[in-house]
C-alpha cells in the first residue's frame, strides 16, 4: 500500500509537469488551430534563464528564486511572441495548412542550438529554493518541491482559465477560439489575440521550466522528451480541454511510474504510448475533447 | 604571367616540399567525442594528449621530428567514428591513432586500422572486448591504456562484498556501455555466489528514477551498483534522497565525472568507483601534470572535469612516442612490435609502465594500478 501511494505521488508530480506543457499546446490550438512544437524548448529556455538569474553560472545569484519566476514568465512571453511572428503568422496569412509545423520545429532546433552555445551542453544543477529533505505522509516520501510543482501547475492553469472567463481580454480569446472569422467581424483584433495566446503559452512553459528545474536538472536538451510526452498528454486528454490536460498528465505520470515498478523498468514508456494509440483509435479527439467538425 | 615569375613560383613550391620532407611531422590521429554527453571525457582526453604532445615537441620531438595531432570529433557516434577512421588513414596518413571514449565507436572504427596495419591506442573506452576484437588474427593492432570493464566490474563486486554487503541491486543504463558492464558485474557476482536482488535499467535522459529505486528498495538491497554516465547517475543519487532511502553507491569509474559530482551535490558523498588517476599531486610527475593542466585549461574551481581521461590521454602519447622511438620507424607493424616489447620503463602519470604490453596482452592497466576513489564534498579523493 505504501509503495502504491509512493508511486501515485511520484506519478502525479511527474504528470503535473506534463500537464502544464500540454496546457500550453492547448492555448495556441484554441485560438489559431496551430501548435508550437517548440513548447519543450520554451520550457528549457525558461529553466536556463532562471538558472542564470539565481545560479552562479553567469556571476549570480542576482535575485531570489521567487522574484525570478515572474521575470522568467516575461521572458517566456516575449519568446512566444517571437515564435508567433516569425514562424506562425506567415503560415496563417497564406492559409498554409502545414507551414507552421516545420517552422515551429525549426525554431525549436534553433533555440536548442543557441542554448547549447550560451549555457553549454552539460547538465547543470539548479539550486532548490526550499529544503529538499523529503517528509513522510502515510509511508510515502514527498519532497516539498514536488508539492510546489503540483500547486504551481494547478495555480497557473486556474489563473489562465479565470482570466479567459472573467476578463474582457480573455473573452476576446474565447471568442477567437470559437470562431475566428466572426470574432474578426465583431471588431476583435484576432491577429493580436493569436500573438497573445502564443505569449501566454510560452510563459506557462517557461514557468513550468523554472518550477521543475530544481527537481530534474537543467540542460539544453531537457525540453525535447518533455515536450514530446506533453504532446501525447494533450492528445490523450484532448486538445480543447483544460481538465483533459490535467487528467491526461496524471494518467501518463502514474502509468510510467507504476509500469516501471510492477512490470519492468525497461518498459516504462510503453503503457503511456499504448494509451495514446488506444485513444487515437477509439476517441480521436481525446478523452475530454470535443470532436471538431471541419467545414470545407 | 612571364616565365620568371613562373620559375620563381615553381622554385618556391619545390623548395617548400623539400623542406617539408626533411622535417616531416609525425601525424597522430585523435578521435573522441568533443561535443555531447560524453564530451567531458573526450575533451579532457584531448587536453591530456595536447599537453603530452607539446612537452615532447618542446624536447625536440621523436626521431628528430615533431608530433602533429589530427583531432576529429566522433560525436560518440559509431558511423562518425568510421568516417573519421577512413579519413585519418587514407587522407591524413596518420602513423597511429589515440582516443575512443565510447566502446561502440571503438568497435566500429578500429577494424580499418587493423586492415591498414596502423596501431590504435584506446585511452578511455573500457568495454572488455575492445582489445579482443582481432585477438585471433596473427597481428593485433589494438592496444589500450584504460581499465577494462573486466577489471572494473571485479573491483566493484569485491568492494561491495568486502564491506559486507550481501544484497546488491544493479542499476545500469540501456546503452551498450551500461548493458555490457551489467553483464560483467553479474558474471563476477555469480562467481562469488552473490545474486543481485534486483537488476534495473533506465534510459539516457531519464529524469525520474522512482520506479527503479523503489524496486531495489523493496527487494531489500543494501548497496547500489551502477553502470552509466554522469547525469543519470546524479538522478539516481538524487532520487534516493527523494525516497528517503540511503544505501551506499559503488559503480564504474564514470561516478568521478564532474557532471555526476556537481549534479548530485551532497547526495554523491561517499560514492566509490575504480580510478586509474585521481587529481592528487602525490608524486612530482603527477604534480607537474596537474599544475600544467590547470594552468593551460583553467577548469572551474581548478578541478579537472575528467582527471582519468586526461591522465590516460597524456600517458597514451608517451607510450606511443616511446614505441616509435624504439622502432625508429613510423611503419605500423614496427610500432606495434615495439609496443609489444617496450625495452625501457615509461614514467606516466597513472603509473610507471614496465613492459606494459606483450604479444598476447594488449592491456596496460591491471589491478595493481587501479585504485578506489571516493566522492567527498565535490572532489574525488583516495580511499584510505
Amino acid at each position: 500500500m505504501e509503495i502504491l501511494l509512493q508511486l501515485v505521488v511520484s506519478g502525479i508530480a511527474l504528470g503535473m509537469i506534463y500537464a502544464v506543457i500540454a496546457f500550453g499546446y492547448q492555448l495556441t490550438f484554441a485560438t489559431s488551430g496551430t501548435l508550437n512544437f517548440g513548447q519543450g524548448e520554451a520550457l528549457m529556455l525558461g529553466a536556463l534563464v532562471g538558472l542564470s538569474l539565481v545560479g552562479t553560472i553567469h556571476g549570480g545569484p542576482y535575485i531570489s528564486y521567487w522574484l525570478m519566476v515572474p521575470l522568467v514568465m516575461i521572458f517566456g512571453a516575449i519568446q512566444g511572441m517571437f515564435v508567433e511572428r516569425i514562424g506562425v503568422r506567415p503560415a496563417i496569412r497564406i492559409k498554409s495548412e502545414f507551414g507552421w509545423i516545420m517552422s515551429t520545429i525549426a525554431l525549436a532546433i534553433i533555440f536548442k542550438n543557441v542554448a547549447e552555445n550560451i549555457w553549454g551542453k552539460d547538465v547543470l544543477p539548479f539550486p532548490s529554493p526550499i529544503s529538499s529533505e523529503p517528509f513522510t505522509v502515510a509511508g510515502a516520501n514527498i519532497q516539498p518541491m514536488q508539492v510546489a510543482v503540483i500547486i504551481g501547475a494547478v495555480a497557473i492553469m486556474l489563473a489562465v482559465e479565470i482570466f479567459n472567463r472573467k476578463s474582457i481580454y480573455g473573452k476576446a480569446v474565447v471568442a477567437t477560439s470559437n470562431d475566428r472569422d466572426a470574432a474578426g467581424l465583431m471588431g476583435i483584433n484576432t491577429g493580436m489575440v493569436i500573438t497573445f495566446s502564443y505569449a501566454l503559452s510560452s510563459a506557462t512553459a517557461a514557468f513550468a521550466g523554472a518550477l521543475i528545474a530544481p527537481l530534474t536538472l537543467t540542460s539544453a536538451t531537457m525540453g525535447a522528451s518533455l515536450g514530446l510526452k506533453a504532446f501525447a498528454v494533450a492528445i490523450i486528454g484532448g486538445l480543447t480541454s483544460g481538465v483533459g490536460a490535467i487528467v491526461g498528465g496524471i494518467i501518463l505520470g502514474i502509468a510510467e511510474t507504476a509500469t516501471g515498478f510492477y512490470l519492468s523498468t525497461g518498459y516504462k514508456e510503453v503503457p503511456g504510448l499504448v494509451l495514446l494509440l488506444l485513444v487515437l483509435a477509439v476517441k480521436p479527439s481525446g478523452l475530454f475533447g470535443k470532436a471538431a467538425i471541419k467545414k470545407v | 604571367m612571364n616565365f620568371k615569375l613562373k620559375a620563381l613560383v615553381a622554385g618556391v613550391a619545390v623548395g617548400l616540399s623539400m623542406s617539408a620532407m626533411a622535417a616531416d611531422p609525425i601525424k597522430i590521429g585523435v578521435s573522441g567525442p568533443f561535443t555531447g554527453g560524453s564530451a567531458p571525457m573526450g575533451v579532457s582526453m584531448r587536453d591530456g594528449v595536447r599537453l603530452a604532445v607539446a612537452e615532447i615537441n618542446a624536447k625536440g620531438g621523436v626521431m628528430g621530428r615533431q608530433l602533429q595531432m589530427v583531432e576529429r570529433d566522433d560525436e560518440a557516434k559509431p558511423e562518425r567514428g568510421v568516417q573519421i577512421a577512413q579519413e585519418l588513414i587514407n587522407k591524413e596518413h596518420v602513423v597511429a591513432t589515440v582516443g575512443y571514449i565510447n566502446t561502440g565507436v571503438a568497435l566500429a572504427s578500429q577494424r580499418f586500422y587493423q586492415q591498414a596495419k596502423i596501431p590504435v591506442m584506446n585511452n578511455v573506452a573500457t568495454g572488455s572486448i575492445v582489445t579482443k576484437q582481432f585477438a585471433s588474427q596473427p597481428e593485433n593492432y589494438v592496444f589500450r591504456n584504460s581499465a577494462s570493464d573486466t577489471i572494473q566490474s571485479t573491483m566493484i563486486a569485491e568492494e561491495a562484498i568486502r564491506r559486507g554487503f550481501k544484497k546488491p541491486a544493479i542499476l545500469a543504463d540501456s546503452t551498450n556501455y551500461g548493458q555490457l558492464g551489467r553483464e560483467d558485474l553479474e558474471k563476477v557476482l555469480a562467481t562469488k555466489n552473490v545474486k543481485p536482488v534486483s537488476v534495473e535499467k533506465y534510459n539516457i535522459g531519464d529524469v525520474d528514477m522512482t520506479a527503479q529505486l523503489l524496486r531495489a528498495k523493496q527487494a531489500g538491497a543494501d548497496v547500489v551498483l551502477t553502470y552509466g554516465i554522469g547525469p543519470e547517475l546524479a538522478q539516481i543519487a538524487n532520487g534516493m534522497q527523494k525516497l528517503g532511502w540511503k544505501v551506499p553507491i559503488v559503480g564504474s569509474w564514470t561516478l568521478a565525472m564532474a557532471n555526476f559530482i556537481d549534479n548530485a551535490g551532497a547526495n554523491g558523498n561517499g560514492t566509490r568507483m575504480p580510478q586509474t588517476f585521481i587529481q592528487n599531486p602525490d608524486t612530482p610527475k603527477r604534480k607537474a601534470f596537474i599544475d600544467a593542466y590547470v594552468k593551460a585549461y583553467n577548469p572551474p574551481n581548478g578541478r579537472m572535469p575528467s582527471a582519468v581521461s586526461a591522465a590516460q590521454g597524456y600517458d597514451s602519447i608517451y607510450l606511443l612516442a616511446a614505441a616509435i622511438q624504439q622502432a625508429n620507424s613510423t611503419e605500423g607493424p614496427k610500432i606495434a612490435a615495439a609496443l609489444e616489447d617496450l625495452k625501457t620503463p615509461i614514467e606516466g602519470v597513472v603509473t610507471t609502465y614496465n613492459k606494459p604490453y606483450s604479444k598476447t596482452d594488449h592491456e596496460a592497466i591491471n589491478f595493481e594500478n587501479t585504485k578506489f576513489g571516493e566522492v567527498q564534498n565535490g572532489r574525488v579523493v583516495n580511499v584510505k
